[in-house]
């Protein structure tokens, strides 16, 4: 789904160089629910950036899909961002003076859907993520974790095939982000692949799969649960056997 | 999506109402300003009769003697009485006509009503056709009548009301001066503008007054009616008395030829050449062949109809719109920073930059169409205060139908040419950067 090689950042400015990616290699499979973690500056948001095509790197392969996507133009990103992406940021970024139902529409304009399927994609994304009934809502008039819930609404409405979050729950008190990791772990159990940017341990623990960012690059750690369930299917075929 | 995008041009139009407002009010005084001087412009500029401006004709012939003579010099704007006589017989163009300004009382049938004092006008049977003239009641006198110097009139609507109330009053008598004329036509709606037909010395200048009536150019020379207005003589005094003036090359009337076509001012042009060369050999003409054939708006901007003060005046308040438009740049590119974060997000959702482009150049032109209306509202305000200043302002400070439509244009053309920086600028956004920092 997602597969860098060799990728580097640099930030460039007349007196300084600054290498936010180095040699970075990653492989998200499809269906994964990936957590990317590491201090400050380690270039997490760098790495996610550049996945969500929001910015281009300095050099390296990144196939997104199975697309090449080094040297594409704006119009070529916006359409994959479009299709392929869902983002989800942790200031949320809901349009102030759009209600829930117009703010879920934003990505589904773009796509050129019809009215009529707009409208069944916004009320089952709403639905999926017990906001329906508050479709007229305007963000203001929501708390924080309904708000995080629209913006997943957002990011699922146009059916994409990778989610990004950075810091999802990074503004929401503990019981509200659970609901909201909750909710993550339910959609990627129906397919989507999941890569959550977080500092949060505990939240980096609920994934399949932990990649460690230091300095630019990656150490890709395998969770003790994905162990354990690797554990599992290799006793299971060795009984069948 | 321009639907989309409208919808949501005006839903920000809500958002920070403060700015909207002095973005709005910046606009549309800026744009009220320049279309209420230019509307001014407009009506003073206009054709007057677009489907025949360009073959109606006015000729000049330089009747001028010797003494301080300049090559070239623009010859007088109107023309003697036997120039007039000789012109009318030309034959030339399809039509010919003269007219000259006449002040005169006249005494109503009714005994109560005292005598009015009117202007009017002396010409041929063919000024009525020739400039289109509707009527009311009745109809212009004949070729004939002119043949004949027959006492007939034709009165303007209001004389006629005034003096025989709202009834047709075609076939009955009126004294202009000491003699009884007979009415044989009264005008319907006919307001020119700019009065072309008779702008020297016509009563209340190019854009106001009215003729109260038409008489015979031959009746009014047999009535001895003096010209009201400008009479030019050379050095050479006229003899004595009314004959002796009208034979004189003294210059004191107005000329019109029409021709078939807009092609036949240079027929007419090189006749009016062979005309002044035979009057030159002749002795009539003292000065070398020097004429000029002007078509109606040639004639108008030759009169210079349209003051400078007046085009001044709008390049004045195209300035100020100018400066208006700078003042809304600032606003919009304000209002349009604070909303980068926006920007940012519907870019990550997929909208292209020139997506983000369409959707905030319509957000400006919203502002565009709300500034129009109250754009619209002041130049309204505007006209009315300029037609407070006289007669003649009252006359030309109207919109029209075609004014309208470009005062709407202009606002929304203005706000799309304020909105067009700001936008790029939008459209520079950096996605990635606004996200974080939301």
């Amino acid at each position: 789904m997602l597969k860098m090689t060799r990728l580097s950042k640099i930030y460039r400015t007349r007196m300084i160089e600054t290498h936010a990616l180095r040699g970075f290699d990653i492989h998200v499979r499809e269906g994964e629910f990936v957590a990317v973690t590491g201090p400050s500056g380690s270039g997490k948001t760098t790495f996610l950036n550049i996945a969500g095509l929001l910015e281009d790197f300095s050099s390296g392969n990144y196939l997104l899909d199975g697309v090449d996507v080094s040297g594409i133009d704006d119009n070529a990103r916006s359409r994959l961002r479009n299709e392929k992406l869902g983002f989800i940021f942790q200031g949320f970024n809901l349009i102030p003076d759009l209600n829930l139902f117009d703010n879920v529409d934003v990505p589904l304009r773009y796509r050129g859907f019809a009215a009529a399927e707009r409208r069944r994609r916004i009320e089952q994304a709403l639905e999926q993520v017990g906001l329906a009934s508050r479709m007229r809502h305007y963000p203001a008039e929501l708390s924080g974790g309904q708000q995080q819930r629209v913006a997943i609404a957002r990011a699922l409405a146009g059916t994409p095939r990778l989610l990004l979050a950075d810091e999802p729950t990074g503004n929401l008190d503990s019981q509200m982000a659970r609901s909201v990791l909750e909710l993550l772990e339910a959609i990627n159990a129906m397919g989507t692949t999941i890569v959550m940017v977080t500092h949060d341990p505990e939240l980096a623990a609920r994934a399949q799969r932990n990649v460690h960012i230091v300095d630019g690059q990656v150490t890709d750690v395998m969770h003790e649960t994905a162990m354990r369930a690797v554990e599992r299917i290799d006793a299971s075929m060795h009984s069948n056997a | 999506m321009f639907r989309y995008y409208l919808q949501l041009g005006f839903r920000s139009l809500r958002r920070n109402p403060v700015l909207t407002l002095l973005m709005v009010i910046t606009l549309s005084v800026g744009v009220a300003a320049s279309m209420s001087t230019y509307t001014v412009l407009h009506m003073m500029s206009g054709d007057p009769i677009p489907n025949k401006s360009d073959r109606l004709f006015v000729p000049q012939i330089d009747t001028g003697n010797m003494i301080g003579y300049t090559a070239g010099e623009e010859p007088d704007d109107q023309l003697s009485y036997p120039d007039t006589q000789r012109l009318l017989a030309s034959g030339q163009g399809v039509r010919r006509t003269a007219i000259f300004g006449i002040n005169s009382a006249i005494t109503p049938e009714r005994a109560d009503m005292a005598p009015l004092l009117t202007d009017g006008g002396a010409t041929t049977s063919d000024f009525f056709a020739m400039f289109e003239v509707p009527f009311r009641y009745g109809n212009p006198w004949h070729a004939e009548d002119d043949a004949r110097n027959s006492d007939v009139i034709v009165l303007s609507r209001a004389t006629s009301e005034k003096l025989f109330g709202d009834v047709d009053p075609v076939g009955r008598e009126l004294k202009l001066g000491d003699a009884s004329y007979r009415v044989v036509g009264v005008l319907g709606e006919w307001e020119p503008l700019p009065r072309y037909y008779r702008i020297i010395n016509g009563n209340g200048g190019a854009f106001a007054g009215s003729d109260d009536f038409f008489i015979p150019f031959s009746a009014a020379v047999r009535h001895e009616k003096r010209n009201s207005g400008n009479n030019n003589c050379s050095g050479d005094a006229p003899a004595a008395g009314y004959a002796g003036w009208i034979a004189s090359d003294c210059t004191w009337i107005q000329f019109w030829f029409e021709g078939a076509s807009a092609d036949d001012q240079f027929v007419i042009k090189a006749w009016l050449d062979n005309y002044a060369a035979e009057q030159l050999r002749l002795g009539w003409l003292k000065r070398p062949v020097n004429t000029r054939l002007r078509n109606t708006m040639q004639w108008l901007k030759h009169l210079e109809v349209v003051g400078r003060d007046s085009r001044i005046q709008a390049w004045l308040a195209f300035g100020f719109l100018l400066v208006c438009l700078v003042n809304t740049v600032g606003l919009l590119l304000a209002k349009f920073s604070a909303r980068a974060g926006e920007v940012g997000v519907r870019r990550a959702l997929g909208a292209t930059r020139r997506e983000i482009f369409h959707q905030y150049l319509i957000e400006a032109s919203v502002v565009g169409l709300v500034g129009a209306a109250l754009g619209l509202a002041l130049s309204f305000a505007g006209l009315w205060l300029i037609s407070k200043q006289s007669g003649a302002m009252a006359a030309v400070a109207r919109m029209d139908w075609t004014m309208l439509l470009a005062t709407v244009l202009l606002s929304v053309l203005a706000s799309l040419i304020a909105g067009f920086l700001p936008t790029w600028r939008a459209c520079q956004v950096r996605p990635a950067l606004q996200l974080k920092s939301q």
